[in-house]
């Protein structure tokens, strides 16, 4: 049963065919079951926790990415520094979801600290793809997207830096919703790059993240750059006409010679989604956009977000919390916990922010990153004056096979693999939704709108998603 | 271009070591973006662009200000959980002054 759509659950529930101690039961086989093959938990929870709420997801079981604090639950953040840390407090998005009756099951693996898009540099081991065991489900929220695809829990939460939701929702073929700037709390979330960091939601519908962006979002003291709530229920906008609404494409992305049969074909499935976007009577235009700004996206994330990593990270020395290695002085302490409690890949990043920041590097590195950034969102602000959204394929390719890491710098990938990150720049809504499959490996599109404009978003996505045929895309590997 | 000096430099301040091997594909991460980097400040119109800290203007009004009283303490009992050594209600710290 936790394989199924929200309202489907409910309906058993409240008419008492199944109880949420039997969906706790169920989604803890599961997540047990699958776990050595998969890997989608650090932690899978022995006991149902006491839930009184009153809403359409209390008593249905969901899964928390381990970088979000839950008071006396373990909380890693996939990292050896924090394998042992166990939070003091809950974040605001954990205590909603409890206040809301929703059942914590367990806390999802993430690539370390969620610095990273492949899900193999967790340390407790890399998390496979539902689809193909031999491919990635991307990460950084690579449990929580696996966890759902596998039908263990309906729904699930991660966070997103630079595309950490929509990534491998779009590897694993389910809905990742990563809503404007502020709209959910991170109070509690283990910072990132805190001028990127969303959390969102993973489900198997539009309809399903909606019911659950509807408990989450709001504004929280705690978290002084949330917004002031925008009131009313986005599940209640999901099924308005969308006819006479305005998308644009990027022709740059799109209008490529490419010698790959994969993406070509994703290219043709993309083409298809903009003809079923025209039977909504929506409109879908080309649109140029500067080819140098787009080439710029990248790098210019590696800048900003390395930067703010490394100063985010500082706390982690051993000393207030973390994993101590015992040494002679606190010096020799943090020196031994830092090095053996981060992997490779976080060093590098570390080294190349604090490069970055360097004062004699600032002007260069970090701060012509802001400039790219200022310039591509302005841009893109120019358009939604015009346009009510952006789509674009999620991915310029399906989940790659774990020893075929994709060359983010390579012409192809440059543009189409990197896109995503225009919504982190810019703070917009943005969603992935399954639009089919190539090479037997599901493949998505992604929504972008206007700050702010998250009802409209996730309406158009709905609509969309409703002629796709993809809703409730399960991979059930029974 | 990036020295080996330099890298040494930087991991020693953010206090952790590397093994060779790390440094070396280090180098070529550094070699990679450094040139994507010069690209970006070849874009035309870059000067003069005030950069972007944050995704949009927000008005922080007074609604984004909570009274200064204390809303978060936290009980030596739940704090224990992750202190390996204490007595009583008191955290066993590492000895600092050598």
């Amino acid at each position: 049963m936790t394989d199924r759509l929200i309202d489907e659950i409910r309906s058993n529930l409240d008419s008492g065919n199944i109880t949420s101690d039997d969906l706790f039961e169920d989604a803890v086989f599961k997540a047990r079951k699958y776990q050595d093959d998969y890997n989608c938990f650090v932690t899978i929870l022995d006991k149902k926790e006491e839930s009184k709420g009153d809403s359409i997801i209390s008593g249905i079981p969901y899964a928390l990415k381990d970088n979000i604090s839950t008071k006396g639950i373990l909380t890693t953040a996939s990292s050896n520094i924090l394998r042992d840390y166990i939070p003091l407090y809950d974040a605001t998005v954990y205590k909603k979801l409890k206040e809301s009756g929703a059942v914590l099951i367990g806390k999802t693996t993430l690539d370390e600290l969620a610095m990273g898009g492949t899900g193999t540099t967790g340390h407790t081991g890399i998390v496979r793809n539902p689809w193909d065991k031999k491919r990635m489900i991307g990460g950084s929220s690579s449990g929580s997207a696996a966890a759902v695809a596998l039908g263990i829990v309906p729904f699930s939460i991660g966070s997103d830096t630079g595309d950490s939701i929509r990534k491998p929702a779009a590897y694993g073929g389910v809905v990742g919703y990563k809503p404007t700037y502020g709209r959910v709390s991170r109070y509690g979330l283990f910072a990132f790059a805190s001028s990127l960091d969303h959390v969102g939601v993973f489900a198997r519908s539009v309809k399903d993240v909606s019911y659950v962006m509807d408990i989450i979002k709001g504004h929280d003291d705690k978290d002084m750059t949330s917004l002031i709530d925008d009131d009313g229920k986005y599940v209640s906008r999901i099924d308005d006409s969308v006819c006479g609404k305005k998308l644009f494409y990027i022709k740059e992305a799109i209008d490529i010679e490419s010698k790959s049969e994969e993406l070509k074909k994703i290219i043709e499935n993309f083409r298809e989604v903009v003809n079923k976007c025209k039977s909504l009577g929506m409109t879908v235009e080309e649109v140029s956009f500067r080819k140098d700004l787009l080439e710029a996206i990248y790098p210019a994330y590696m800048c900003i977000s390395c930067a703010e990593a490394t100063s985010n990270n500082s706390n982690l020395t051993g000393i207030p919390f973390g994993n101590r290695i015992s040494g002679k002085s606190v010096n020799d302490i943090m020196m031994k916990t830092r090095t053996e409690g981060f992997s490779e890949l976080i060093k590098r990043r570390f080294v190349l922010g604090s490069y970055i920041l360097q004062k004699e590097n600032q002007e260069k590195l970090f701060l012509n990153a802001g400039r790219v950034r200022r310039l591509v969102v302005d841009r893109m602000n120019e358009l939604f004056k015009k346009y009510d959204g952006l789509i674009m394929p999620a991915t310029g390719e399906v989940a790659p096979y774990f020893d075929m890491a994709s060359d983010k710098l390579s012409d192809e990938y440059l543009i189409l693999g990197n896109h995503m990150v225009i919504g982190n720049f810019g703070g917009f809504p943005s969603i992935s939704i399954p639009s089919g499959f190539v090479n037997d490996m599901p493949v998505s599109i992604n929504i972008t709108g206007r700050v702010r404009e998250d009802a409209l978003v996730l309406n158009m996505a709905n609509k969309l998603e409703e002629v796709l045929g993809y809703r409730g895309l399960v991979k059930n590997n029974e | 271009m990036i020295t080996r000096d330099k890298l040494e430099e930087l991991a020693k301040k953010l206090m952790f070591e590397m093994k060779e091997e790390e440094y070396m594909t280090l180098e070529k991460e550094f070699d990679v973006i450094l040139r994507q980097m010069d690209l970006i400040g070849n874009i035309s119109d870059i000067k003069g662009v005030q950069p972007m800290t944050f995704p949009f203007e927000m008005d922080l009004d007074d609604s984004y200000l909570r009274d200064d009283v204390s809303s978060n303490e936290i009980t030596f009992e739940d704090m224990k959980v992750n202190v390996d050594d204490y007595e009583e209600n008191m955290v066993k710290v590492p000895k600092v002054v050598e």
